[in-house]
């Protein structure tokens, strides 16, 4: 929809199509020139924030899995490591690995839905997953084949896909049949193959030229790339454990948004989610997702946001090989959760939801009971940098008309899959100009 | 053909979030569907209708239930049948829906790739209140057996 006068113009979009959820995206322009940009979106975290309060630490994995459909097991995981840390209970290494698996799981399922079924269609100049499926079956297949694999392996671990029910606290409340775990390793190799065909295939659309110059942060481990666990690292020199990054992030209130924006002390943006893990940790991809790097041309680090599809891509590449590794090596845990003693504290859990870093604070009291509780999403994290993005995008394309424009801008925020649905419910695009 | 014949599947689902009140309409109606009738599966509580690929494939019919705000009163049930619908606007729409693709869309998504249910059947459950919460308000909640009720008869209807 196209408002306006010579020198200053409207455009609503009714939804931003491919987005997970809702939301509203305006942008003004005045003489010419982008004046504001803002991403609005609404914001559950801060209602289950409040909902867990009273409740029981126990419940916290149950309970935030039901902030999202699409990352249910990335809440589990840092509700689970939260409250471990308030309780200072220490997980064996082969409940470690069980969640990795799971959450490998997760990321393939959400990388393949985001590749195929969002991302891609901008490229391809389809108007969606179903015209490119009318026009390309073979590959929304392969696409769709990926992602029950991912459900598989959620279902297999998670006891379900949707709201995994097997996490607790401590672990998991039973160890998966070895028979059952060992099933999943033809799966996973025919996704591997099938990962590795996407990286090729995505590395082959035509990116618009744009560098983005964001401050990355992601999760990083010394010796692998990181899902579940590790300190918080950034591309300008922090390195800091999750409660340090915690007491870092800065929220503040925007009117025009129940979301809360995050920055760090200071009023540094940053950006997490696969482009900011890729650049703070290509050199712990398993060989054949860095061979599939470098055949696509991804240097060492990817700083055109609509190449993310790439980065993506490689991820799939890293989660499948993964995921095949933790299926050979697995035995069951025994106990397959560790006991959790409540005491009165504070804790801190983060780890790499597909869309980046999501964090969890909680303060217990000595009856394991909430007393405060902060969620901190990855698109709450990356708002300002998605919003940096659009303004410098819609600048660079005020040529264009209105609907193209308003295509573009959309295009921008998917470059970093906002998990929206986090949130609530239709992404509106106001252009004033 | 019974609703428990072995070689007829059936699927349900509940789209919706029970933490934004009358929105859980949808997965309170499946899950006291599955509960009546053993053979049929519930796929549910979805977040998306995107999350039915892979989950309603090949299936004889998929009832999926939703809630809607068309401006009826609270709790009516209204039922359409997608294939007489899809592709124009459907009047009184069931526009609060939180998902980004269309359910027409992923139905005809699945049926380029071959492998979309026969026959879906949409029921809609009038909400009320959409904001942040649990619990059903109670028109919606008092409808909660009969929409139930009622999908177990097209269950019983779809030959």
């Amino acid at each position: 929809m196209t408002h306006g006068s010579a020198r200053r113009r409207t455009v609503d979009v009714e939804g931003i199509a491919r987005v997970e959820g809702e939301g509203s995206l305006h942008i003004d322009v005045h003489d010419g020139v982008v004046a504001d940009v803002s991403l609005s979106i609404f914001e559950p975290p801060r209602f289950f924030e409040a909902l867990l309060v009273g409740r029981r630490a126990a419940e916290t994995p149950d309970i935030t899995a039901r902030i999202c459909g699409i990352c249910p097991v990335a809440y589990q995981m840092s509700a689970c490591a939260a409250i471990e840390d308030a309780c200072g209970t220490t997980v064996s290494e082969g409940i470690w690995d069980l969640r990795r698996l799971l959450y490998c799981g997760e990321w393939i399922e959400s990388h393949a839905l985001h590749i195929y079924l969002l991302h891609a269609p901008d490229f391809l100049g389809c108007a969606d997953a179903v015209e490119l499926a009318e026009h390309d079956r073979a590959v929304v297949e392969r696409g769709l084949a990926l992602k029950r694999t991912g459900n598989l392996v959620m279902e297999t671990v998670g006891g379900r896909a949707i709201h995994p029910v097997n996490v607790r606290v401590g672990g998991f409340y039973s160890a998966p049949d070895p028979a059952a775990v060992a099933a999943l390793a033809e799966p996973l190799r025919r996704a591997l193959d099938a990962a590795l065909a996407t990286v090729e295939w995505v590395s082959g659309f035509d990116f618009p030229d744009f560098q983005a110059d964001h401050r990355f942060v992601a999760l990083h481990h010394p010796d692998r790339y990181p899902i579940e666990s590790g300190r918080v690292g950034s591309s300008d020199g922090l390195d800091v454990s999750a409660s340090g990054f915690a007491d870092l992030v800065v929220e503040e209130h925007v009117a025009r948004s129940t979301a809360l924006h995050a920055r760090l002390e200071g009023g540094l943006d940053y950006l997490t989610g696969p482009m900011a893990r890729y650049a703070l940790n290509a050199g712990r991809l398993p060989g054949v997702a860095r061979q599939a790097a470098a055949a696509a041309g991804l240097g060492p680090v990817c700083t055109n946001p609509f190449k993310s599809i790439v980065v993506r891509a490689v991820e799939l590449v890293f989660a499948c090989h993964e995921a095949l590794r933790l299926v050979e090596a697995y035995e069951p845990p025994d106990p397959p959760a560790a006991a959790v003693l409540p005491r009165a504290g504070e804790g801190t859990g983060a780890t790499e939801a597909p869309r980046g870093l999501l964090f969890h604070r909680y303060r217990i009291d000595a009856d394991g009971v909430i007393e405060t509780a902060r969620i901190v999403p990855p698109t709450s994290q990356n708002q300002r940098a998605i919003e940096a993005d659009l303004r410098r995008v819609a600048q660079g394309s005020l040529d264009l008309p209105d609907d193209a424009l308003a295509w573009r801008c959309e295009q921008a925020v998917r470059n970093h899959d906002p998990c929206i649905s986090c949130a609530a419910h239709f992404l509106d695009v106001t252009v004033d100009r | 053909m019974s609703p428990t014949d072995p070689a007829r599947r059936v699927v349900v689902a509940g789209m919706g979030n029970e933490y934004r009140r009358d929105d859980g309409a949808g997965p309170a109606v499946a899950g006291r569907v599955a509960a009546r009738l053993e053979a049929v599966v519930d796929l549910g509580p979805l977040a998306d209708p995107l999350d039915l690929l892979g989950r309603w494939d090949d299936a004889d019919l998929a009832v999926v239930v939703d809630a809607v705000r068309t401006g009826a009163p609270p709790g009516t049930v209204a039922v359409v049948d997608l294939d007489e619908v899809a592709g124009r606007p459907v009047a009184g729409a069931p526009v609060t829906s939180s998902h980004g693709i269309g359910l027409d869309r992923v139905l005809r998504l699945a049926r380029a790739v071959g492998n979309g249910p026969r026959r879906v059947l949409v029921v809609g459950v009038e909400g009320d209140d959409f904001g942040d919460g649990l619990g059903l308000t109670p028109a919606v909640a008092r409808a909660v057996d009969d929409a139930a009720r009622r999908v177990a008869e097209l269950i019983e209807e779809d030959r």
